[in-house]
């Protein structure tokens, strides 16, 4: 079956989010207060784009994206890929950065959780099967501009992440072909 | 001379016969033939100068610096990806060195449907042979296809479908698989290697780092605004202005309509930006016994075109071979976690293999949006739609004819086909909505589209603006429709066809 074409603009999904944001503060203070107390991961120092709890949630989506024994840490042979899109970002265009600070907004917080998929906590605060079923129903959504948002973290998260060399050696990547080599 | 933006300590003022906004396929070709007639030429180039010494073959470099919005550029709604160079050469620095014709048909409709007079494949044939002999563009030997190649070759044959071996423009090409990342060795022959050095020995002087930001067109001299930008932050670091007589914006579909918009010019006829085609295109992934290695070797030397043009309307599809590096594979390959993973961990094993459709019935449009960046709308039309799916389908089966265990779509949810036979029912249940399947665009064309008529076209035959004379726009941006073939060709011999026409008729033009 084809489904309807309309698309979700830059500028509309602004909008949206933006009424969203809104009813956040509005009603949904309490949660993110709550959202907040959860224990990220360590937090480098020196981001530049991300607030501490935006790289956690980058990082934690970015696990969960990337799947298992990937190489994503702070550790010398692992891929920051939040720390790596902290850097891709706060080079990007003013508007990009907007969106991408409320698309997280948006993404993490209970309250939103809770108005798409009458989940009680926030992203940070699933257990991984949960994160992976959460990821799962904003990839097939029926809302276009979800849809939007998933590919945004994932295109974000797969491009930091298999840009880094360190992650070549699992996937069995040995660069360019370089002259004298078969080809 | 190539002058860079780090290289300029104040706001540069300058007048010349001739202005070109832009360095790739169309700016680059008019500033050689124009600077060999002996025109004082001067280019700017928004994007940077690099050479060999700066491919160093991976995708975080290429992107972060050779690459339009770091390889990032969209469609507002993110559903389909614009891949554009942005560097002195534009995208011939980075693209595949795919040297193709125009379809003898789509030049016929052209001239049929659109009043295009003299360019016709006979008008365009010596531009055809000169350029191919300049850019020593010729046909891979047998030997020479990549495993992902011969997935074609081999897989089409075997169903009794055409196939055809790609010119390339390159000069001992040592077959790196480096294309879409700048070639390391020298042996592409992209713009920044041929037409831009013969432009420059005859005096055409180029800014890279050089961005125009308005035209402003009172009177026969034109004067373009912008500014040169810092290398490294791109920031604004001074103003630059050029007054010519003669401007041609060589922007590209996506920038030169956008920057006519900003300067209030060329669009009595209502269709400046409009009529964006994309050769919208996706992928089948194979999945195979033996390894394929799909980003190493020769990008794209094969093609499958019996589905173009097939009944005469004028669309259909094409298939060629695509170099996936990994985070290409990453960010394109379905689903994510486990599923994702599992895929990327056969890296050396999968196969790919684009569909582009040759668009009729899909609406694109190209504005100036916020922040005064080109904003991309694009509605993909009914027609497209099955012919999308269609290619899809024959993709999967010229992958299974190859060998393939499994192949798959790049739908957001993961779509496998085990056999052939599972196929068309699978993909009849499929999901077409934005972001429901992986779209890809390396070929944005047709937003000031040439024409007779300037209430329905942007540009004449000569690629002049119907509405200011002197102001021309020579780019991929002047294709009345899409072309069923990769469009570098195109675009250079339109530009050296134009651009001797400029030439011939420069006292006319500034009197």
């Amino acid at each position: 079956m084809i489904r309807a074409t309309v698309s979700t603009t830059r500028r509309r999904f602004l909008k949206q989010t933006t009424v969203g944001i809104l009813a956040l503060w509005g009603g949904g203070a309490l949660t993110v207060l709550r959202a907040r107390q959860q224990p990220p991961l360590a937090i480098p120092s020196g981001l530049t784009f991300f607030s501490g709890q935006e790289y956690a949630i980058v990082q934690s989506v970015a696990r969960r994206l990337i799947g298992p024994d990937s190489r994503i840490g702070p550790e010398p042979g692992q891929a920051d890929v939040a720390l790596r899109a902290d850097r891709f970002l706060s080079e990007a265009d003013a508007d990009v950065q907007e969106q991408f600070h409320q698309l997280l907004v948006v993404f993490n917080a209970p309250f939103f959780t809770f108005l798409f998929d009458f989940r009680l906590s926030s992203f940070l605060a699933m257990p991984p099967d949960q994160q992976d079923s959460y990821l799962h129903d904003w990839m097939t959504s029926t809302f276009s501009f979800r849809r939007t948002a998933f590919q945004a973290l994932k295109r974000l998260c797969a491009s930091m992440y298999y840009t880094d060399s360190v992650t070549w050696e699992d996937i069995e990547y040995t660069g360019m072909f370089l002259p004298g080599e078969p080809s | 001379m190539i002058i860079r933006g780090d290289a300029i300590t104040g706001p540069v003022r300058e007048s010349t016969d001739v202005c070109i906004i832009g360095s790739g396929c169309g700016g680059g070709a008019s500033a050689k033939i124009l600077a060999q007639a002996g025109r004082r030429v001067i280019v700017l180039e928004e994007g940077g100068h690099f050479t060999s010494g700066d491919f160093d073959g991976t995708e975080e470099t290429a992107y972060q610096k050779f690459y339009r919005e770091r390889a990032g550029q969209a469609t507002e709604d993110l559903a389909v990806t614009v891949l554009q160079g942005r560097c002195i050469g534009g995208s011939s620095t980075v693209n595949w060195c795919t040297t193709l014709r125009t379809p003898e048909w789509v030049l016929d409709a052209w001239a049929r449907t659109y009043q295009v007079r003299d360019l016709g494949a006979r008008e365009l044939e010596p531009y055809f042979d000169r350029i191919e002999l300049y850019l020593n563009a010729a046909p891979e030997p047998e030997e020479n296809h990549s495993p992902n190649n011969r997935i074609i070759l081999d897989g089409a044959r075997s169903l009794g479908y055409r196939t055809k071996v790609n010119k390339r423009n390159v000069r001992g090409c040592v077959r790196a698989g480096a294309c879409g990342l700048g070639c390391p060795f020298d042996a592409k022959l992209g713009v920044d290697r041929t037409y831009i050095p013969d432009a420059s020995k005859a005096g055409a002087v180029f800014y890279a780092n050089a961005r125009a930001e308005r035209i402003r067109a009172r009177g026969p001299m034109k004067r373009v605004e912008g500014v040169i930008l810092d290398e490294r932050s791109q920031k604004a670091r001074f103003e630059i202005s050029i007054e010519a007589p003669v401007v041609i914006v060589s922007g590209s579909a996506i920038h030169s309509p956008v920057l006519l918009e900003k300067s209030g010019l060329a669009n009595s006829s209502g269709q400046r930006g409009r009529n964006l085609t994309l050769h919208l295109t996706t992928a089948i992934v194979g999945l195979f016994d033996r390894v394929i290695y799909p980003g190493g070797g020769i990008p794209q030397s094969a093609l499958c075109d019996q589905f173009l043009n097939a009944n005469g309307d004028g669309g259909g599809f094409w298939i060629e071979a695509v170099p996936v590096y990994p985070a290409l594979a990453g960010l394109s390959l379905p689903s994510f976690g486990e599923f994702h993973r599992a895929m990327m961990c056969l890296y050396p094993y999968l196969g790919a293999s684009i569909v582009l459709v040759k668009e009729t019935d899909s609406v694109g449009r190209v504005s100036l949006g916020r922040s005064g960046r080109p904003a991309l709308s694009y509605r993909l039309g009914q027609r497209d739609r099955r012919v999308l799916q269609s290619g899809l389908e024959t993709a999967a089966r010229i992958h299974f004819a190859a060998g393939a265990r499994k192949a798959m779509t790049l739908h957001a949810h993961p779509m496998q086909f085990a056999s052939e036979e599972e196929i068309s029912p699978a993909l009849a249940t499929a999901r077409w909505g934005p972001n429901d399947l992986s779209l890809f665009s390396a070929h944005p064309l047709g937003t000031c589209r040439m024409g007779g008529d300037a209430r329905s076209s942007v540009v004449d035959g000569h690629c002049q603006t119907h509405d200011v004379p002197g102001l021309f726009v020579i780019d991929g941006s002047v294709t009345p429709t899409s072309l069923g073939v990769n469009p570098q060709l195109t675009i250079l011999a339109v530009a050296e066809k134009s651009a001797e026409w400029i030439a011939e008729n420069f006292r006319s033009l500034t009197s």
